[in-house]
């Protein structure tokens, strides 16, 4: 038990926990949290640091609402981008799922997870 | 008459498969494996005049003859564009093969000759590979329903084996000769224009899709929300790293009462979203501008009366405006404070001459690097600023003014200056550190002067051992390769603690000894490059993040000893270091 503590490896099925500003926790699985560039280097477990160990990531500077369409991106894209069968990403489906109310703040959000 | 010997000229194409190898009859031979039935016929130097040897069935041999008949027949109806027509004989291919050829043949053929020339070779050739049709009117017995029928020009042959299909037959067995073929499937329009947003076959990213929103909703910005709360610096940032911003959305960062706009990437604006930028934003008293390389002289005009209060322009690239647009910009806001362009090959004489007599007693931030005419005679110009001229950079020019003209430049506008660059001025020597500025810059915070290669490492570390000066926070003296170790230890010296921001790339001489020094003696730096220093090592790199803890960029590109151990030795920083070989993925 202790080696695997010492030693544990990236599952894409594990479950991440993604904690916004304001208290919120949403749980993905780490191949959706990879999606991100920053998540995925934080999450990373060679990195040391501590967020690999608990497997828990805090959203700084980020709303709830926002992480959680952060996360629907990721999961959407993590969903489609390995489907080379499909030629037509349902990409304004999704476009429609955000409202223009925090357009601005994920297109930081977005920036800032490299997204 | 024997066709053996007398060949007329031929064409490209005849003279392509007589090489090739291609015949009628290979053609035909093909055909005849793939139908099963088509005897194949003789030679191709048969004479069409002769009837087909070796047929077998009754069919080919009326065929022979009367294939000729049904060419005509099938000319004169028209062509039926969904079947094939019948072969000819190996002759007649051979005659259909090459319009050249048919044009040699005799005369007793001309009126097949003027058809197979009607009808497009292409086409012809496909035409007599299938068997040749009966001709029309003749009962033929169904190959699948053995019912007798009469065979018209909608006749169509049994797909496998010999033979040919009723009507009824044919249709049952999917081949309708009156159904028009199917009409190509179209991509629906609508589809197509989404698409268009995003790269192909590049999954669009979530950044790029929020500016997509942001631009349909560019005319409602109520629904934008608190906008102010945001940090609008950081959205402009996001959107021109896409190099998104267009003359739609650059509308969100426009305010009638806004004094200051940024914007990092203007490519995509034409030159009437200037102008309107103009209208907007009355107000404005700094304006910053990169990459605004459609910016010409009708945006200067029309600025000149729509910014009554500017007072700082920042320009990256305006190379299309002209001598006067400038002047007569100039003239309209005679109390600029800081003029910063770079990058303009008609910036001339004329205008930094107006630019200094109009904007006398206020410029105190002048930029003009990369421009192309910046000579000696610019020089003359702005030593009339002085007493007021806090910030100068006139790096990078396309020829090195002389180090008698800088010297002489700085003897007169040096005791006020805040920052210095005079990068990439190649003539200056050791002598332009010691008369110009030892002697007349003593108040200096920021201090460029990266590829002058003239520079001694000696000369260099006697100018900062004696040097009267305030301790600098940037110093920049990167692509100078022959200072070293002196150098930089006279630098650490003069200004070690005061040093936030250091570049040195390209010394590639300095020794650890001085390189370890580095994070005790500048342990304000926040950002440092010292890519190309080969002797940099991770000693050096764990001293420096141990004790820098402002620290926020490193670069390393070049430092091939660089491996990152510092991590697993348990140091922690909050920097980016860039430039690890070891992290370069492949």
């Amino acid at each position: 038990m202790a080696e695997q503590d010492t030693q544990m490896q990236a599952n894409p099925e594990d479950w991440i926990r993604v904690v916004s500003d304001d208290g919120y926790s949403f749980l993905i699985k780490r191949k959706v949290a990879n999606m991100s560039g920053t998540m995925k280097s934080s999450l990373d477990t060679s990195s040391g640091f501590s967020e690999a160990e608990t497997k828990t990531y805090h959203a700084h500077d980020h709303r709830g609402i926002i992480v959680q369409k952060l996360l629907e991106y990721q999961a959407f894209k993590s969903y489609y981008v390995n489907d080379a069968t499909k030629d037509e990403v349902p990409v304004n489906e999704f476009m429609e799922r955000i409202p223009p109310e925090i357009v601005l703040e994920l297109l930081l959000a977005g920036d800032y997870q490299e997204l | 008459m024997s066709r053996n010997n007398v060949r007329g000229p031929t064409s490209a194409l005849t003279e392509f498969l007589r090489s090739s190898g291609i015949t009628p009859t290979t053609v035909a031979r093909r055909a005849a494996t793939r139908n099963q039935d088509e005897p194949v016929a003789g030679p191709s130097n048969q004479a069409e005049n002769e009837p087909v040897q070796d047929a077998e069935e009754p069919e080919p041999e009326p065929e022979s003859r009367s294939g000729r008949r049904r060419r005509r027949n099938a000319a004169t109806s028209g062509y039926a564009s969904d079947e094939l027509d019948e072969p000819e004989t190996p002759a007649k291919k051979q005659k259909t093969t090459a319009k050249a050829k048919a044009k040699a043949k005799k005369a007793a053929k001309k009126d097949e000759d003027a058809e197979d020339e009607e009808e497009d070779t292409y086409t012809a050739l496909s035409k007599s590979i299938l068997p040749t049709r009966p001709p029309i009117g003749n009962l033929e017995e169904c190959a699948k329903c053995q019912t007798k029928f009469p065979v018209t020009k909608y006749t169509l042959a049994a797909n496998p084996g010999p033979g040919w299909l009723c009507h009824k037959c044919a249709k049952s067995a999917g081949m309708d000769p009156f159904k028009k073929p199917a009409p190509r499937k179209r991509a629906k329009p609508t589809e197509k224009r989404n698409v268009a947003y995003f790269e192909e076959r590049r999954f669009p990213s979530l950044v790029s899709i929020c500016i997509n929103i942001v631009s349909k909703h560019i005319d409602d910005i109520e629904a934008f929300g608190d906008i102010g709360a945001l940090n609008m610096e950081s959205i402009s940032k996001a959107i021109s790293r896409n190099r998104s911003l267009t003359s739609e959305n650059v509308h969100l960062f426009y305010g009638a009462e806004n004094t200051f706009l940024t914007l990092y990437d203007t490519t995509k604006l034409s030159p009437d979203a200037f102008v309107t930028l103009g209208h907007l934003n009355p107000n404005l008293t700094t304006l910053r501008l990169d990459f605004c390389g459609t910016l010409n002289d009708a945006v200067l005009g029309s600025w000149s009366t729509s910014f009554p209060s500017l007072q700082s322009l920042e320009l990256l690239g305006p190379f299309l405006v002209r001598v006067p647009a400038w002047i007569s910009f100039f003239q309209s806001h005679p109390q600029l404070q800081s003029f910063l362009i770079t990058q303009s090959p008609r910036f001339d004489l004329e205008c930094i001459q107006t630019l200094v007599e109009t904007s006398q007693g206020s410029l105190q931030r002048l930029r003009l690097k990369e421009v192309g005419q910046m000579s000696d005679a610019f020089l003359e110009h702005i030593a009339q600023l002085s007493g007021q001229l806090t910030y100068l950079d006139i790096s990078d020019p396309t020829e090195s003014c002389t180090e008698d003209a800088i010297v002489t430049l700085l003897s007169v506008v040096g005791s006020t200056l805040a920052h210095l660059d005079l990068s990439g001025h190649v003539e200056l020597t050791d002598q332009v550190l010691h008369l110009g500025i030892k002697k007349n810059v003593a108040n200096l915070d920021g201090l460029v002067l990266s590829n002058i290669p003239e520079l001694t490492d000696a000369g260099v570390s006697e100018f900062f051992s004696t040097w009267g000066c305030t301790p600098l926070s940037v110093l920049d003296m990167s692509r100078n390769p022959s200072l070293a170790t002196g150098a930089l230890d006279a630098i650490l010296n003069h200004s070690g603690p005061a040093l936030r921001d250091l570049n040195i790339n390209g010394w590639k001489d300095v020794e650890d000894s001085a390189l370890e020094k580095v994070g005790k003696a500048a342990f304000e730096l926040r950002k440092l490059d010292w890519s190309w220093c080969r002797d940099v090592n991770d000693f050096a790199m764990k001293e420096l993040l141990d004790h820098c803890k402002g620290l926020q960029e490193v670069k390393v590109w070049g430092c091939n000893k660089v491996e990152g151990k510092w991590v697993s030795n348990g140091t922690r920083t909050k920097a980016r270091v860039l430039g690890v070989e070891s992290h370069t993925a492949i």
